[in-house]
């Protein structure tokens, strides 16, 4: 190689990635648009059978691991504090803090990623099999639009499931922290709601949902997007949901910094 | 997934009759260019193929024999040329716009491309779709017919990976021919099977051509078997059409690359 060809070799590299980026970002536009053009009634709307069974399969089938996952992590929130408490004589901010953290960050960004390996992976394995497998390719051949019957269901059910299991996961991880702080710290059930509701607003709960419901949306385009657009037969598949989780991981990380910088 | 409800962009619950070209040209290709990158597979490749007759396109391992089938289908868009199918140039056509011609034709996939709901349901797909005028009653009917047919009766319930390779190919096959379309479009039909099942499938294509006087394009590199049923013989080659002709001419054609490929042998340009 010549000096002058690997002075050019870094600016190549970064505007193949450049490249690649704006490629994905377009072509999750473009799955947008489409999905815009399928939720109208006269193509056909939503399938309400199989948004029923998607609901099923991605938001009941999740309930254990995020319940776990939640009362877990809000008995660790406190497990981490109590020293704190213990020292400062805080105990009538634990209630507050708790449920402060829970819905305005912690609920959201742990479930969201929860979801992202559980239901986003599957999803993008799901279709990229169906892909690498010409059933995609068939339902086309039937006059079958696959964005309006397969993604269209998947997109609605996936943000529904998202924000349910973020209420429920902020609820499950509340007990938890209670349950914590009531055996450290000998905080009791009222103490707790006391803190919580003397301090807490109403948009730090919306602010939760909010973020839960841009998350979903991302996880469901996402993996679609990378499902849709597999290549290679099985190894495809690999790669494809190895695709979907990161940028969802990542575009998770990247919204939830935005939303709480621009919502206060 | 299920057969429930579907989008439907304008489709017709089915062929008009004086829609289906039995006489004429069902497919013409006119000087397609195709490349996946930077291969190119494809090169002003023109064909014609007459309604009311069987097909076989017959060629080399990555010659563009499934990829010139599914031009025919409008799931792959060429980079250069015409693609005019049941008389409509489809080639121009948004993707939506293709679901009326869509309606006419059916496609057997080399992977079968079965649905993960039962045979039953598998084989209804096309009579669901966009037709509210069929009862349940009436689809049920015609898919056990269907299924009769294709000597799969009474498996309606049954799950498509309950079923061997040979099973899984005759369900396809039922699909890709229950809604009584104009065009059947075959993607290696007998790929993995073996030489009884492999003619039972062959018998099934002829029996299901014959009796509907429709127009079948088989795509296959089993050519003993295929040259049994086909009418016209098209062998690809480089992106182009090498030989066109009967079935009978094939094996006796003095090309080199036809005679070796219908012939087998070792010895040639292959």
């Amino acid at each position: 190689m010549s000096p002058g060809a690997r002075g050019l070799a870094l600016p190549a590299f970064l505007g193949r990635q450049a490249l690649a980026l704006l490629t994905q970002i377009g072509g999750l536009a473009l799955l947008a648009r489409d999905l815009g053009r399928a939720a109208r009634p006269e193509s056909g709307g939503l399938d309400r059978v199989e948004l029923l069974r998607h609901l099923y399969r991605m938001g009941v089938r999740s309930v254990p691991v995020v319940a776990a996952t939640a009362a877990f992590t809000g008995g660790i929130m406190v497990l981490q504090a109590a020293p704190f408490v213990e020292q400062f004589g805080a105990k009538d901010f634990v209630g507050f803090f708790a449920t402060f953290v829970t819905f305005r960050e912690l609920g959201p960004l742990l479930i969201g990623l929860i979801f992202n390996g559980r239901v986003g992976a599957n999803n993008t394995a799901e279709l990229a099999t169906m892909v690498v497998t010409e059933q995609v390719d068939g339902l086309r051949a039937l006059a079958i639009d696959p964005v309006s019957y397969l993604v269209l269901p998947r997109v609605v059910a996936m943000t529904l499931t998202m924000v349910a299991l973020v209420v429920l996961g902020d609820a499950v991880a509340l007990l938890g922290a209670l349950g914590v702080a009531h055996v450290l710290l000998d905080v009791t059930f009222a103490q707790f709601l006391d803190s919580a509701l003397s301090r807490l607003e109403s948009w730090d709960l919306l602010v939760g949902l909010l973020k839960a419901l841009l998350f979903g949306v991302g996880i469901a385009l996402a993996s679609c997007f990378y499902g849709l657009r597999v290549r290679g037969g099985a190894p495809g598949v690999g790669r494809a949901v190895n695709a979907s989780v990161v940028a969802s991981a990542a575009g998770i990380f990247i919204t939830d910094y935005l939303s709480t910088f621009l919502l206060p | 997934m299920h057969a429930g409800k579907w989008y439907s962009p304008g489709v017709p619950s089915s062929a008009p009759a004086e829609l289906r070209p039995e006489t004429g040209v069902a497919v013409e290709l006119r000087r397609i260019m195709l490349a996946f990158g930077a291969k190119a597979v494809l090169r002003d490749l023109d064909l014609r193929l007459e309604a009311g007759r069987i097909h076989a396109l017959i060629g080399p391992p990555a010659v563009g024999k499934s990829a010139t089938l599914k031009l025919m289908a409008g799931l792959l868009r060429p980079d250069g040329g015409e693609v005019h199918v049941l008389g409509q140039r489809i080639d121009t056509l948004a993707e939506r716009a293709l679901g009326p011609v869509r309606a006419r034709m059916g496609m057997l996939f080399q992977n079968n491309a079965l649905f993960d709901v039962s045979v039953g349901e598998n084989v209804a797909f096309p009579l669901r779709r966009g037709d509210a005028s069929l009862s349940e009653a009436a689809i049920a009917e015609r898919v056990a017919e269907r299924l009769a047919k294709v000597a799969l009766p009474g498996l309606e319930t049954r799950q498509p990976r309950d079923l061997s390779g040979g099973q899984k190919k005759r369900v396809g096959l039922a699909r890709a021919t229950v809604a009584d379309v104009a065009l059947v479009l075959y993607d290696e039909p007998t790929a993995g099977l073996d030489p009884v099942t492999s003619q039972k499938i062959y018998d099934l294509v002829k029996g299901e051509q014959r009796a509907t006087g429709g127009t079948a394009v088989v795509v296959s590199s089993d050519v003993g078997g295929v040259l049994t049923i086909a009418d016209h013989v098209v062998m690809l080659h480089e992106g182009r059409v090498v030989f066109e002709g009967t079935a009978h001419d094939a094996r006796a054609s003095p090309i080199p690359v036809v005679h070796q490929f219908v012939h087998g042998t070792l010895e040639g340009p292959l």
